[in-house]
């Protein structure tokens, strides 16, 4: 490991000054206590600050072997939690480079992230009330970060951190961008398959650019956090984030990438209706995702909603959420254990505050949110013509892309390349990955895809059969004809997704060898 | 009450001239005033600047208009807006130096009759990057000064300005200071002066080349710093590479200290390092005209160094790498120990 604990000759030389107190600049000052997170490549720590009358900081130690070499990523955020300031936005005391890491130093909370509470303490989810007042303080956070110009574009239960006193902060801007960062080096949309904006494809044009011309792009990335926001609320009602419900063929893409676990959970509360959730609750998370983020509402607007009328305070969290919950290291060390036995699970995502590092994106056509079950469910192409009674809402969001997940270590997609990138692929890989696994899943995958045109073939052709005297059987054959080429189409592509992810792997796999 | 009659909106130029009004009250600091009253004013100028940073920007609800931009734009370089903003940004809060930094970065590009007014100021005022520059010695000012001395950097004129006054002496330590949101940015802002404007850099290099590269090797390649080395070669490696810098390589693959620094840098235990070092020592294996002490050394070192690159990969498949790397191997290989005459 790279550092140990050091003692001794601290000089109280230089500190930083960009804190209300000044923490000292020198590892030999601090005293590593506990590990609470890991991922792929940064370490987060409990620690002690020696000169500070020993108070307890976090340290996120963050590899900068695995940092491309100009290391804007690492600059933005260490920039953007030094000069952010919200009570509910996780700031930097400090960061310096102690030989290959870098140290951020930063409160610590010792609460840990809502995702390690709930897998620890609440399987369910959170009760409304708490979920509401959680909700509330982050709204709160992205309204000033927005405001600011920044976008988080990580929102999830595990960057959510709590105090021992229930306060509750968003950490993690390692994938944060500025709309006012004049080398835009970063696509706002990270997606290399999205048409939507990229950002990068501007970085090496003159610098002149209207504003105009970034600022167009910006609503679209705000409206992208609020769309995680609503995510969130759903991981936090359920105690899983959506999905899991799904059968395994069509959760298999995200499987692939390691973020859901997967258990029936999801099914069992379906069942049992042990949930209810006020309308309140479920009309703001379908705000959030609705499928044109220009009517989502803005973080701002979204305060105002009935559902964070009647909030509590943080003692509420305390007393519901904190008391009884066992110590942050406890959980971490608990919950490696777990992911040892369970090789589906996420991998380094239990952290503490930082997230997992994977470059991963996946690749649903939209999603439905249901309403009435309060749920999320990914559309994939061949559900389309089916859902419309049933669902609530139909939701696609920009192309095929949905969710766009990035680690702290923020490898920029296609940005600019340069003869130095080489590492960029490394620096995104994920834990191991079984390559027969994998491949059986997917020959499954396909299979599934092939019975679920015929089943949409056949829907086609009964639905015809009803509007036969309208129209001649020619007439419903083209159309029919052109539903499945239409089909086909989307599977193909589908098709061409799963195997640029099976590729990527691949890549993985050999870098890891 | 005075929401009753909304006041007519402020024009752009309107902002610009009460902004600067303020910032003139608060250059002055007058001692006379109470508190309150000061506290009153601070308040209005941080609106201000807010104000001037939504039309510049634009807002949730609605885009920048062009023709205001130009009217701001117009008016901040009338008079001398920009210095007094500049000066006063240490007694301003965070919050509204935030927005300050995000004006003066905008206003860079503003084009008023297709001119880059800026550009025209920053020439007349040149002394303000003196002030900019500084500011990375002052750890609550260095982000935002940094900020925006990167912007005025995207000015040619300006640039060379700075690359040819004494401050880039001080970058190299700038670099190195022990607080990493300073260092870095100070990092980017040094690689922005080396990189954007080729002929600009290609001219200052030769100039300036004995102390320049002097400096960058003790300072930045033999540096003790772990992410020093690293920024410093792979800037190396890009400067080199590029064609506008070409007399500046030349010459940089002729010397002896420079190949010794570069070959203790590809015996490093970070590969990162290694990569980028390589990418530089290819340079002196492939230039036809090497001088013998440079041969010797090679010679020399021959079979370390093909060992070295027998199982020297990069971590994803890199053909071009490979490419490199079976040409420097032939050349180090052919190579004959020569004797001039």
């Amino acid at each position: 490991m790279a550092m140990e604990e050091r003692e001794g000759e601290c000089q109280r030389k230089p500190v930083s000054s960009s804190t209300d107190q000044y923490y000292p600049l020198d590892a030999n000052c601090y005293k590593i206590v506990d590990e609470i997170g890991r991922g792929v490549s940064a370490i987060v720590y409990k620690a002690i600050c020696i000169p500070m009358d020993s108070s307890v900081v976090a340290i996120k130690a963050i590899d900068l072997e695995k940092s491309r070499a100009d290391f804007d990523s690492v600059r933005r955020e260490a920039k953007t939690m030094t000069l952010l300031r919200h009570p509910n936005i996780l700031r930097a005391h400090c960061s310096f480079t102690v030989d290959r890491r870098l140290w951020v130093v930063m409160p610590f909370m010792s609460g840990g992230s809502l995702q390690s509470i709930i897998a620890s303490s609440f399987p369910d989810g959170l009760p409304e009330p708490c979920i509401a007042t959680v909700l509330k303080e982050i709204l709160s956070a992205l309204s000033y970060l927005h405001g600011q110009g920044h976008l988080h574009r990580d929102i999830k239960a595990g960057n959510i951190l709590v105090d021992s006193n229930g306060s509750v902060k968003l950490a993690d801007f390692g994938v944060s961008a500025s709309i006012y960062e004049s080398n835009l080096t970063y696509g706002l949309g990270r997606s290399s398959s999205s048409s939507s904006l990229r950002l990068t494809d501007f970085t090496g044009t003159p610098y002149w650019m209207a504003p105009e011309v970034i600022h167009s792009h910006t609503g679209y990335g705000f409206k992208a956090d609020i769309w995680s926001f609503g995510i969130t609320a759903l991981e936090l009602a359920h105690g899983r984030p959506p999905l899991s419900d799904l059968p395994p063929s069509k959760s298999l893409i995200m499987k692939i990438t390691k973020r859901f676990r997967f258990s029936d959970h999801y099914e069992k509360t379906k069942d049992s209706k042990k949930k209810r959730f006020s309308k309140s609750f479920k009309d703001m998370v379908g705000l959030c995702l609705d499928q044109d983020p220009s009517k989502r509402p803005s973080a701002e607007k979204l305060l105002k909603h009935p559902f964070f009328k009647n909030c509590k305070g943080p003692d509420f969290l305390v007393k519901n959420v904190l008391q009884g919950l066992p110590a942050v290291e406890q959980r971490f060390k608990g919950a490696k254990i777990h992911s040892k036995n369970d090789e589906d699970d996420e991998d380094g995502d239990d952290d503490y505050s930082s997230s997992g590092e994977n470059v991963k994106q996946r690749r649903i056509s939209g999603w439905n949110f249901n309403e009435e079950g309060f749920e999320l469910d990914p559309v994939f192409p061949s559900d389309q013509q089916e859902t419309d009674d049933n669902m609530g809402k139909q939701v696609t969001f920009g192309g095929e892309i949905v969710i766009q997940e990035k680690g702290s270590d923020g490898s920029p997609q296609g940005s600019n390349s340069s003869p130095g990138q080489h590492e960029t692929q490394a620096a995104s890989t994920g834990g191991g990955i079984d390559m027969g696994v994998v491949l059986g899943s997917l020959l499954f995958l396909r299979r599934s895809l092939d019975d679920q045109r015929q089943q949409v073939a056949q829907m086609i052709a009964s639905i015809g059969g009803e509007d036969s005297l309208e129209t001649s059987r020619e007439d419903q054959l083209m159309q029919a004809i052109e539903k499945l080429r239409t089909e086909v189409e989307s599977e193909r592509k589908k098709r061409a997704a799963v195997e640029m992810e099976l590729e990527f792997l691949k890549l993985q796999l050999s870098n890891e060898c | 009450m005075k929401a009753l009659f909304k006041s007519k909106p402020k024009t752009p130029a309107d902002l610009v001239r009460q902004t600067r009004d303020l910032l003139i009250f608060v250059d002055r600091g007058g001692p006379d005033t109470k508190e309150s009253k000061r506290d009153e004013k601070m308040a209005e100028l941080s609106k201000l600047i807010r104000d001037l940073k939504q039309v510049l920007y634009g807002d949730s609800e609605s885009e920048p208009v062009a023709e205001a931009c130009a009217q701001l734009t117009q008016e901040f370089f009338r008079e001398n807006t920009l210095r007094l903003l500049i000066v006063c940004l240490p007694k301003l809060n965070l919050e509204t130096r935030k927005d300050a930094t995000q004006v003066v970065a905008n206003l860079q590009r503003q084009q008023v009759q297709s001119r880059l007014i800026a550009c025209d100021y920053l020439e007349k005022n040149i002394d303000l990057m003196d002030i900019l520059v500084a500011g990375y010695e002052n750890t609550d000012l260095a982000l935002h000064y940094g900020a925006m001395l990167r912007e005025c950097i995207r000015h040619q004129s300006v640039a060379r300005y700075v690359l040819e006054s004494e401050h880039m002496k001080k970058f190299f330590d700038y670099i190195q200071l022990p607080n990493f949101d300073i260092a870095s940015d100070a990092a980017a802002t040094f690689k922005e002066l080396l990189t954007r404007h080729k002929s600009t850099v290609a001219e200052f290099l030769s100039k300036n080349y004995d102390w320049f590269f002097a400096e960058y090797n003790s300072k930045l390649l033999e540096s003790t710093n772990y992410i020093t080395r690293r920024q410093a070669v792979k800037l190396l490696g890009d400067i080199l590479l590029d064609r506008s810098n070409s007399a500046v390589m030349t010459r940089y693959v002729c010397s002896r200290d420079n190949l010794r620094i570069l070959m203790n840098l590809l015996r490093e235990s970070s590969k990162s390092i290694q990569i980028e070092a390589f990418h530089v020592f290819k340079l002196f294996a492939a230039n036809q005209h090497k001088p013998p002490d440079i041969v010797g050394i090679l010679v020399t070192n021959r079979s370390k160094l093909l060992r070295l690159f027998a199982d020297f990969k990069t971590d994803k498949e890199d053909e071009q790498f490979e490419a490199d790397k079976a040409q420097v191997v032939k050349e180090i290989a052919a190579l004959e120990p020569k004797e001039r005459p």
